[in-house]
Protein backbone atom coordinates (compact mmCIF):
# COMPACT_ATOMS: atom_id res chain seq x y z
CA UNK A 1 0.00 0.00 0.00
CA UNK A 2 1.51 3.06 -1.42
CA UNK A 3 5.08 1.72 -1.40
CA UNK A 4 4.44 0.86 -5.14
CA UNK A 5 3.87 4.86 -5.23
CA UNK A 6 6.60 6.02 -3.93
CA UNK A 7 9.38 3.43 -5.42
CA UNK A 8 7.76 5.43 -9.12
CA UNK A 9 8.28 8.86 -7.35
CA UNK A 10 11.57 8.52 -5.49
CA UNK A 11 12.95 6.81 -9.23
CA UNK A 12 12.18 10.19 -10.50
CA UNK A 13 12.77 12.69 -7.75
CA UNK A 14 14.18 11.28 -4.55
CA UNK A 15 11.90 12.07 -1.17
CA UNK A 16 12.61 13.47 2.42
CA UNK A 17 10.81 11.46 5.00
CA UNK A 18 8.94 14.83 5.51
CA UNK A 19 8.29 15.00 1.74
CA UNK A 20 6.67 11.64 1.83
CA UNK A 21 4.70 11.85 4.93
CA UNK A 22 3.20 15.01 3.05
CA UNK A 23 2.19 13.61 -0.08
CA UNK A 24 0.78 10.56 1.54
CA UNK A 25 -1.10 11.86 4.09
CA UNK A 26 -3.30 13.64 0.20
CA UNK A 27 -3.37 9.99 -1.05
CA UNK A 28 -6.07 7.61 -0.89
CA UNK A 29 -5.85 4.05 -1.55
CA UNK A 30 -7.82 2.05 -3.32
CA UNK A 31 -9.40 -1.75 -4.45
CA UNK A 32 -11.27 -2.35 -7.44
CA UNK A 33 -12.18 -5.75 -8.85
CA UNK A 34 -12.17 -6.75 -12.34
CA UNK A 35 -14.85 -5.30 -14.46
CA UNK A 36 -16.16 -2.43 -12.04
CA UNK A 37 -15.67 0.87 -13.55
CA UNK A 38 -13.60 3.82 -11.88
CA UNK A 39 -15.13 6.50 -14.04
CA UNK A 40 -18.33 6.11 -16.03
CA UNK A 41 -18.42 8.59 -19.32
CA UNK A 42 -20.88 11.93 -18.33
CA UNK A 43 -19.10 11.79 -14.59
CA UNK A 44 -16.64 14.56 -13.89
CA UNK A 45 -13.10 12.66 -13.39
CA UNK A 46 -12.01 13.39 -9.99
CA UNK A 47 -9.23 11.79 -9.58
CA UNK A 48 -5.84 10.35 -11.12
CA UNK A 49 -5.18 6.76 -10.05
CA UNK A 50 -2.15 5.30 -10.22
CA UNK A 51 -1.68 1.11 -10.46
CA UNK A 52 0.13 -0.28 -7.72
CA UNK A 53 -1.05 -3.65 -8.89
CA UNK A 54 -3.27 -5.12 -11.67
CA UNK A 55 -4.62 -3.44 -15.04
CA UNK A 56 -7.22 -0.89 -16.15
CA UNK A 57 -7.92 0.28 -19.89
CA UNK A 58 -9.60 3.71 -20.91
CA UNK A 59 -11.61 3.86 -23.82
CA UNK A 60 -14.18 6.05 -25.53
CA UNK A 61 -17.99 4.42 -26.50
CA UNK A 62 -19.28 4.75 -30.28
CA UNK A 63 -22.00 5.77 -31.85
CA UNK A 64 -22.60 1.91 -32.22
CA UNK A 65 -21.57 1.46 -28.64
CA UNK A 66 -17.98 0.03 -30.20
CA UNK A 67 -15.22 0.54 -27.62
CA UNK A 68 -12.15 2.67 -28.90
CA UNK A 69 -9.47 2.01 -26.14
CA UNK A 70 -7.34 4.99 -26.24
CA UNK A 71 -4.35 3.12 -22.74
CA UNK A 72 -3.86 0.53 -20.91
CA UNK A 73 -2.54 1.06 -17.50
CA UNK A 74 -1.00 -1.74 -16.03
CA UNK A 75 1.77 -1.67 -12.63
CA UNK A 76 3.63 1.54 -12.30
CA UNK A 77 1.03 3.30 -14.66
CA UNK A 78 -1.18 6.50 -14.17
CA UNK A 79 -5.01 6.78 -15.73
CA UNK A 80 -7.03 9.38 -15.51
CA UNK A 81 -9.57 11.74 -18.08
CA UNK A 82 -7.24 14.55 -17.95
CA UNK A 83 -9.50 16.62 -20.02
CA UNK A 84 -12.25 16.28 -17.50
CA UNK A 85 -9.83 16.32 -14.30
CA UNK A 86 -8.45 19.72 -15.28
CA UNK A 87 -11.68 21.11 -16.43
CA UNK A 88 -13.90 19.36 -14.16
CA UNK A 89 -16.21 18.87 -17.55
CA UNK A 90 -18.13 15.83 -17.70
CA UNK A 91 -15.37 12.53 -18.81
CA UNK A 92 -15.78 11.43 -22.93
CA UNK A 93 -13.65 8.45 -21.67
CA UNK A 94 -14.58 5.17 -19.27
CA UNK A 95 -11.90 3.47 -17.04
CA UNK A 96 -12.63 0.35 -15.71
CA UNK A 97 -10.58 -2.86 -14.42
CA UNK A 98 -9.79 -5.49 -16.30
CA UNK A 99 -8.22 -7.04 -13.06
CA UNK A 100 -8.61 -7.16 -9.67
CA UNK A 101 -6.25 -3.98 -9.07
CA UNK A 102 -4.86 -1.56 -6.66
CA UNK A 103 -4.70 1.58 -6.72
CA UNK A 104 -3.35 5.21 -5.50
CA UNK A 105 -5.77 8.01 -6.06
CA UNK A 106 -4.83 11.86 -5.70
CA UNK A 107 -7.80 14.25 -5.94
CA UNK A 108 -8.05 17.38 -8.19
CA UNK A 109 -7.99 19.46 -4.52
CA UNK A 110 -4.77 17.68 -3.08
CA UNK A 111 -3.15 17.48 -6.65
CA UNK A 112 -3.39 21.28 -7.21
CA UNK A 113 -2.61 21.74 -3.60
CA UNK A 114 1.10 19.75 -3.51
CA UNK A 115 1.72 21.25 -6.99
CA UNK A 116 1.99 24.75 -4.69
CA UNK A 117 3.50 23.36 -2.03
CA UNK A 118 5.12 20.74 -2.72
CA UNK A 119 7.99 21.67 -5.45
CA UNK A 120 9.25 17.56 -5.53
CA UNK A 121 6.05 16.82 -6.19
CA UNK A 122 5.47 19.31 -9.18
CA UNK A 123 8.51 18.22 -10.87
CA UNK A 124 7.25 15.14 -10.43
CA UNK A 125 4.21 16.10 -12.15
CA UNK A 126 6.21 17.28 -15.02
CA UNK A 127 8.36 14.38 -15.86
CA UNK A 128 5.45 12.61 -16.23
CA UNK A 129 3.48 15.00 -18.20
CA UNK A 130 6.31 14.80 -20.45
CA UNK A 131 6.37 11.02 -20.39
CA UNK A 132 2.67 10.83 -21.50
CA UNK A 133 3.74 13.61 -24.45
CA UNK A 134 6.39 11.74 -26.02
CA UNK A 135 4.50 8.73 -25.99
CA UNK A 136 1.27 10.14 -27.62
CA UNK A 137 3.44 11.59 -30.11
CA UNK A 138 4.82 8.33 -31.03
CA UNK A 139 1.53 6.69 -30.67
CA UNK A 140 -0.15 9.31 -32.99
CA UNK A 141 2.68 8.53 -35.64
CA UNK A 142 2.05 5.03 -35.52
CA UNK A 143 -1.72 5.29 -36.04
CA UNK A 144 -1.15 8.21 -38.55
CA UNK A 145 2.16 7.11 -40.71
CA UNK A 146 2.74 3.23 -39.77
CA UNK A 147 1.95 -0.30 -42.07
CA UNK A 148 -0.98 -2.05 -39.65
CA UNK A 149 1.77 -5.12 -39.41
CA UNK A 150 4.15 -2.14 -38.34
CA UNK A 151 1.30 -1.11 -35.60
CA UNK A 152 0.75 -4.45 -34.31
CA UNK A 153 4.42 -5.25 -33.71
CA UNK A 154 5.25 -1.96 -32.38
CA UNK A 155 2.31 -2.40 -29.45
CA UNK A 156 3.83 -6.01 -28.79
CA UNK A 157 7.59 -4.86 -28.54
CA UNK A 158 6.90 -2.08 -25.97
CA UNK A 159 4.16 -3.36 -24.02
CA UNK A 160 4.89 -7.21 -24.08
CA UNK A 161 3.70 -7.34 -20.51
CA UNK A 162 0.20 -6.12 -21.35
CA UNK A 163 -0.25 -7.70 -24.32
CA UNK A 164 0.09 -11.26 -22.48
CA UNK A 165 -2.59 -10.42 -20.05
CA UNK A 166 -5.78 -8.75 -22.26
CA UNK A 167 -7.59 -10.05 -24.59
CA UNK A 168 -6.98 -9.90 -28.58
CA UNK A 169 -10.28 -7.98 -29.18
CA UNK A 170 -8.59 -5.23 -26.72
CA UNK A 171 -5.03 -4.93 -28.79
CA UNK A 172 -6.95 -4.36 -31.62
CA UNK A 173 -9.48 -1.87 -30.48
CA UNK A 174 -6.03 -0.20 -28.89
CA UNK A 175 -4.35 -0.11 -32.27
CA UNK A 176 -7.37 1.21 -34.71
CA UNK A 177 -8.23 -2.39 -36.11
CA UNK A 178 -11.07 -4.36 -35.99
CA UNK A 179 -10.54 -7.99 -34.30
CA UNK A 180 -10.92 -9.78 -38.00
CA UNK A 181 -8.43 -7.55 -39.57
CA UNK A 182 -6.08 -7.73 -36.47
CA UNK A 183 -6.21 -11.85 -37.06
CA UNK A 184 -5.62 -11.29 -40.30
CA UNK A 185 -2.65 -9.05 -39.75
CA UNK A 186 -1.19 -11.32 -37.57
CA UNK A 187 -1.75 -14.51 -40.30
CA UNK A 188 0.52 -12.10 -42.37
CA UNK A 189 2.85 -11.87 -39.98
CA UNK A 190 3.20 -15.48 -38.93
CA UNK A 191 3.62 -16.03 -42.95
CA UNK A 192 5.87 -13.44 -43.75
CA UNK A 193 8.22 -15.13 -40.78
CA UNK A 194 7.92 -18.35 -41.82
CA UNK B 1 -12.73 12.04 -2.61
CA UNK B 2 -12.85 9.64 -5.75
CA UNK B 3 -14.26 10.20 -8.77
CA UNK B 4 -17.30 11.79 -8.02
CA UNK B 5 -20.43 12.87 -9.59
CA UNK B 6 -20.64 16.58 -11.05
CA UNK B 7 -22.81 18.08 -8.85
CA UNK B 8 -25.76 18.39 -11.27
CA UNK B 9 -28.33 19.08 -9.06
CA UNK B 10 -27.98 22.41 -6.95
CA UNK B 11 -28.53 23.39 -3.71
CA UNK B 12 -32.50 24.66 -2.39
CA UNK B 13 -32.15 28.41 -2.68
CA UNK B 14 -33.52 28.19 0.95
CA UNK B 15 -32.22 26.84 4.17
CA UNK B 16 -29.73 24.63 2.50
CA UNK B 17 -32.00 21.91 1.72
CA UNK B 18 -31.21 19.63 -1.10
CA UNK B 19 -33.88 18.98 -4.24
CA UNK B 20 -34.00 15.32 -3.77
CA UNK B 21 -35.39 14.81 -7.10
CA UNK B 22 -31.98 15.39 -8.83
CA UNK B 23 -30.33 13.65 -6.18
CA UNK B 24 -27.56 11.18 -7.17
CA UNK B 25 -27.22 11.71 -11.02
CA UNK B 26 -23.75 9.69 -11.26
CA UNK B 27 -23.49 7.24 -13.33
CA UNK B 28 -19.92 5.89 -11.87
CA UNK B 29 -21.29 3.44 -8.89
CA UNK B 30 -19.54 4.00 -5.58
CA UNK B 31 -18.77 1.67 -3.00
CA UNK B 32 -20.26 2.08 0.83
CA UNK B 33 -18.47 0.09 3.41
CA UNK B 34 -20.89 -0.08 6.17
CA UNK B 35 -19.31 -1.12 9.52
CA UNK B 36 -21.23 -2.17 12.06
CA UNK B 37 -24.18 -3.79 9.21
CA UNK B 38 -25.89 -5.30 11.54
CA UNK B 39 -26.74 -3.33 14.57
CA UNK B 40 -30.30 -1.78 14.43
CA UNK B 41 -29.13 1.57 12.49
CA UNK B 42 -26.60 -0.08 10.16
CA UNK B 43 -29.16 -2.67 9.07
CA UNK B 44 -31.81 0.04 8.31
CA UNK B 45 -29.11 1.97 6.56
CA UNK B 46 -28.36 -0.84 4.37
CA UNK B 47 -31.26 -1.83 3.72
CA UNK B 48 -32.06 2.11 2.68
CA UNK B 49 -28.97 2.65 0.32
CA UNK B 50 -29.54 -0.96 -1.50
CA UNK B 51 -32.01 1.41 -3.50
CA UNK B 52 -29.91 3.68 -4.85
CA UNK B 53 -26.79 3.59 -7.41
CA UNK B 54 -24.24 1.86 -4.74
CA UNK B 55 -22.47 -0.94 -4.26
CA UNK B 56 -22.75 -2.04 -0.93
CA UNK B 57 -19.63 -3.64 1.12
CA UNK B 58 -21.14 -4.98 4.98
CA UNK B 59 -19.00 -5.91 7.76
CA UNK B 60 -19.67 -6.91 11.38
CA UNK B 61 -18.96 -9.30 13.66
CA UNK B 62 -22.21 -11.55 13.52
CA UNK B 63 -21.29 -13.49 10.40
CA UNK B 64 -24.59 -15.06 10.78
CA UNK B 65 -26.39 -12.19 10.63
CA UNK B 66 -24.81 -10.67 8.08
CA UNK B 67 -25.65 -13.68 5.96
CA UNK B 68 -29.44 -13.19 6.58
CA UNK B 69 -29.07 -9.30 6.23
CA UNK B 70 -27.72 -9.76 2.78
CA UNK B 71 -30.00 -12.30 1.71
CA UNK B 72 -33.20 -10.24 2.87
CA UNK B 73 -31.64 -7.02 0.93
CA UNK B 74 -31.12 -9.23 -1.96
CA UNK B 75 -34.86 -10.29 -1.39
CA UNK B 76 -36.25 -6.58 -1.62
CA UNK B 77 -34.09 -5.29 -4.13
CA UNK B 78 -32.86 -8.23 -6.54
CA UNK B 79 -30.76 -5.60 -8.72
CA UNK B 80 -28.77 -4.72 -5.51
CA UNK B 81 -25.20 -5.00 -5.75
CA UNK B 82 -24.28 -6.25 -1.85
CA UNK B 83 -22.42 -8.77 -0.08
CA UNK B 84 -20.84 -9.00 3.32
CA UNK B 85 -16.97 -9.02 3.69
CA UNK B 86 -15.00 -10.37 7.09
CA UNK B 87 -12.60 -7.43 7.50
CA UNK B 88 -13.22 -3.87 8.37
CA UNK B 89 -9.81 -2.73 6.50
CA UNK B 90 -10.46 -4.56 3.63
CA UNK B 91 -14.03 -3.03 3.00
CA UNK B 92 -12.77 0.21 3.58
CA UNK B 93 -10.04 -0.27 1.34
CA UNK B 94 -12.43 -1.15 -1.79
CA UNK B 95 -14.55 1.57 -0.38
CA UNK B 96 -15.53 5.03 -1.68
CA UNK B 97 -17.25 6.00 1.14
CA UNK B 98 -16.85 4.17 4.57
CA UNK B 99 -20.33 4.23 7.30
CA UNK B 100 -18.84 3.67 10.93
CA UNK B 101 -22.51 2.13 12.22
CA UNK B 102 -20.61 1.41 15.67
CA UNK B 103 -21.40 2.74 18.99
CA UNK B 104 -19.23 5.88 20.02
CA UNK B 105 -16.87 3.82 22.33
CA UNK B 106 -15.64 1.33 19.06
CA UNK B 107 -15.13 3.91 17.29
CA UNK B 108 -11.28 3.88 18.10
CA UNK B 109 -11.10 0.67 18.15
CA UNK B 110 -11.94 0.83 14.29
CA UNK B 111 -10.26 3.34 13.37
CA UNK B 112 -7.19 1.94 14.27
CA UNK B 113 -7.84 -0.73 11.52
CA UNK B 114 -9.07 1.28 9.09
CA UNK B 115 -7.09 4.56 8.69
CA UNK B 116 -4.63 3.69 6.56
CA UNK B 117 -7.15 2.65 4.02
CA UNK B 118 -9.30 5.80 5.29
CA UNK B 119 -7.29 8.40 3.68
CA UNK B 120 -8.82 10.98 1.89
CA UNK B 121 -12.06 8.93 2.19
CA UNK B 122 -15.28 10.16 3.50
CA UNK B 123 -15.88 8.47 6.89
CA UNK B 124 -19.64 8.92 8.17
CA UNK B 125 -19.60 9.24 11.89
CA UNK B 126 -23.62 8.35 12.86
CA UNK B 127 -22.64 7.86 16.44
CA UNK B 128 -24.34 10.09 19.35
CA UNK B 129 -21.90 9.74 22.39
CA UNK B 130 -24.91 8.77 24.92
CA UNK B 131 -24.02 7.47 28.93
CA UNK B 132 -25.40 4.59 29.86
CA UNK B 133 -28.51 6.02 31.22
CA UNK B 134 -29.25 8.35 28.52
CA UNK B 135 -29.42 11.10 30.45
CA UNK B 136 -26.42 12.91 28.83
CA UNK B 137 -23.50 12.51 26.78
CA UNK B 138 -20.14 11.27 27.50
CA UNK B 139 -18.01 13.98 25.46
CA UNK B 140 -17.69 17.39 26.66
CA UNK B 141 -19.26 20.22 25.64
CA UNK B 142 -15.95 21.46 23.94
CA UNK B 143 -16.28 18.32 21.31
CA UNK B 144 -18.54 15.79 19.84
CA UNK B 145 -18.16 12.02 18.45
CA UNK B 146 -17.80 13.61 15.33
CA UNK B 147 -15.11 15.83 16.07
CA UNK B 148 -13.06 13.05 17.83
CA UNK B 149 -13.13 10.63 15.05
CA UNK B 150 -11.89 12.76 12.70
CA UNK B 151 -8.92 13.52 15.47
CA UNK B 152 -8.39 9.47 15.21
CA UNK B 153 -8.58 9.60 11.56
CA UNK B 154 -7.02 12.89 10.72
CA UNK B 155 -6.63 12.29 6.63
CA UNK B 156 -10.07 11.82 6.17
CA UNK B 157 -12.78 13.47 5.84
CA UNK B 158 -15.44 12.84 8.53
CA UNK B 159 -18.74 13.77 7.93
CA UNK B 160 -21.76 13.63 10.45
CA UNK B 161 -25.08 12.51 9.56
CA UNK B 162 -28.01 9.83 10.21
CA UNK B 163 -27.57 10.40 13.88
CA UNK B 164 -30.77 12.22 14.54
CA UNK B 165 -32.78 9.70 13.02
CA UNK B 166 -34.10 6.33 14.20
CA UNK B 167 -33.48 2.92 12.92
CA UNK B 168 -37.25 2.12 12.34
CA UNK B 169 -37.68 6.24 10.52
CA UNK B 170 -35.99 4.66 7.86
CA UNK B 171 -38.54 1.93 6.72
CA UNK B 172 -41.04 4.75 7.69
CA UNK B 173 -39.11 8.36 6.77
CA UNK B 174 -42.31 10.29 6.45
CA UNK B 175 -44.19 10.65 9.89
CA UNK B 176 -47.47 11.95 10.47
CA UNK B 177 -47.05 13.41 6.71
CA UNK B 178 -43.86 15.02 7.00
CA UNK B 179 -40.92 13.90 5.48
CA UNK B 180 -38.16 13.90 8.08
CA UNK B 181 -35.12 16.23 8.27
CA UNK B 182 -31.68 14.53 8.16
CA UNK B 183 -29.15 16.86 9.26
CA UNK B 184 -25.09 16.83 7.87
CA UNK B 185 -22.32 18.24 9.33
CA UNK B 186 -18.84 18.73 8.29
CA UNK B 187 -15.97 20.93 6.34
CA UNK B 188 -15.83 19.69 3.03
CA UNK B 189 -18.12 20.87 0.67
CA UNK B 190 -18.11 18.02 -1.68
CA UNK B 191 -18.67 15.78 0.98
CA UNK B 192 -21.23 17.17 2.44
CA UNK B 193 -23.10 16.82 -1.12
CA UNK B 194 -22.29 13.57 -1.51
CA UNK B 195 -23.39 12.51 2.17
CA UNK B 196 -26.69 14.57 1.49
CA UNK B 197 -26.53 12.47 -1.59
CA UNK B 198 -27.29 8.83 0.55
CA UNK B 199 -29.39 10.90 2.70
CA UNK B 200 -31.86 11.81 0.22
CA UNK B 201 -31.24 7.85 -0.96
CA UNK B 202 -32.68 6.63 2.08
CA UNK B 203 -35.81 8.84 2.03
CA UNK B 204 -35.05 12.05 4.48
CA UNK B 205 -34.64 15.51 3.58
CA UNK B 206 -31.35 16.25 4.25
CA UNK B 207 -29.79 19.79 5.58
CA UNK B 208 -26.53 20.92 6.23
CA UNK B 209 -26.05 22.11 8.73
CA UNK B 210 -22.74 23.53 9.48
CA UNK B 211 -18.96 22.16 9.48
CA UNK B 212 -18.22 19.64 11.78
CA UNK B 213 -18.52 21.27 14.97
CA UNK B 214 -22.11 21.77 14.70
CA UNK B 215 -21.86 17.89 15.45
CA UNK B 216 -22.07 18.62 19.24
CA UNK B 217 -25.63 20.34 18.44
CA UNK B 218 -26.72 17.45 16.31
CA UNK B 219 -25.58 14.42 19.15
CA UNK B 220 -27.25 17.04 21.84
CA UNK B 221 -30.49 16.85 19.90
CA UNK B 222 -30.56 13.63 19.60
CA UNK B 223 -29.98 13.08 23.02
CA UNK B 224 -33.29 15.42 23.51
CA UNK B 225 -35.08 13.56 21.33
CA UNK B 226 -34.22 10.34 22.99
CA UNK B 227 -35.50 11.21 26.32
CA UNK B 228 -38.95 13.01 24.90
CA UNK B 229 -39.34 9.61 23.18
CA UNK B 230 -39.36 7.99 26.05
CA UNK B 231 -41.31 10.24 28.51
CA UNK B 232 -43.50 10.93 26.09
CA UNK B 233 -44.03 7.28 24.76
CA UNK B 234 -43.23 7.80 20.59
CA UNK B 235 -42.25 4.28 20.32
CA UNK B 236 -38.80 4.80 18.49
CA UNK B 237 -41.06 6.49 15.67
CA UNK B 238 -40.15 10.01 15.71
CA UNK B 239 -37.88 12.79 13.65
CA UNK B 240 -37.01 16.32 13.68
CA UNK B 241 -38.60 18.72 11.04
CA UNK B 242 -37.90 21.81 10.79
CA UNK B 243 -41.01 24.41 10.01
CA UNK B 244 -40.50 27.26 7.87
CA UNK B 245 -42.30 29.36 5.48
Amino acid sequence: MYSAYFDNFTKKVPLTPEERELIQSHLSVKKIRKKQYLLQEGDVCKSIAFVEKGMLREYSLDEQGGEHIIQFASEGWFISDMYSFITAEPATYNIDAIEDSELVMISRSSHDYLLTNCPKYETFTLQLITGAYLAMQKRLNSTIAASLESRYESFMALYPHIAQRVPQHMIASYIGLTPETLSRVRRRIASNKG
Amino acid sequence: MLFLASRQWSRGKRHGTFALSKANKMKTKQTIAIIGATGNMGSAISQSLAKGNYRLLLHAPHEDKLTTLVHTIKAAHPSAEVESIDCSKQASWEADIIILAVPYAAEKEVADKIREVANQKIVISIANPLNATYNGLVTDATTSAAEELQKLLPNATVIKAFNTTYAADFAQPVIDGKQVDAFVAGNNEDALQTVSDLVATAGFNPIVAGDLSVSRTLEGMQLLLIQLTMKYNYNWVAGWKVLHN
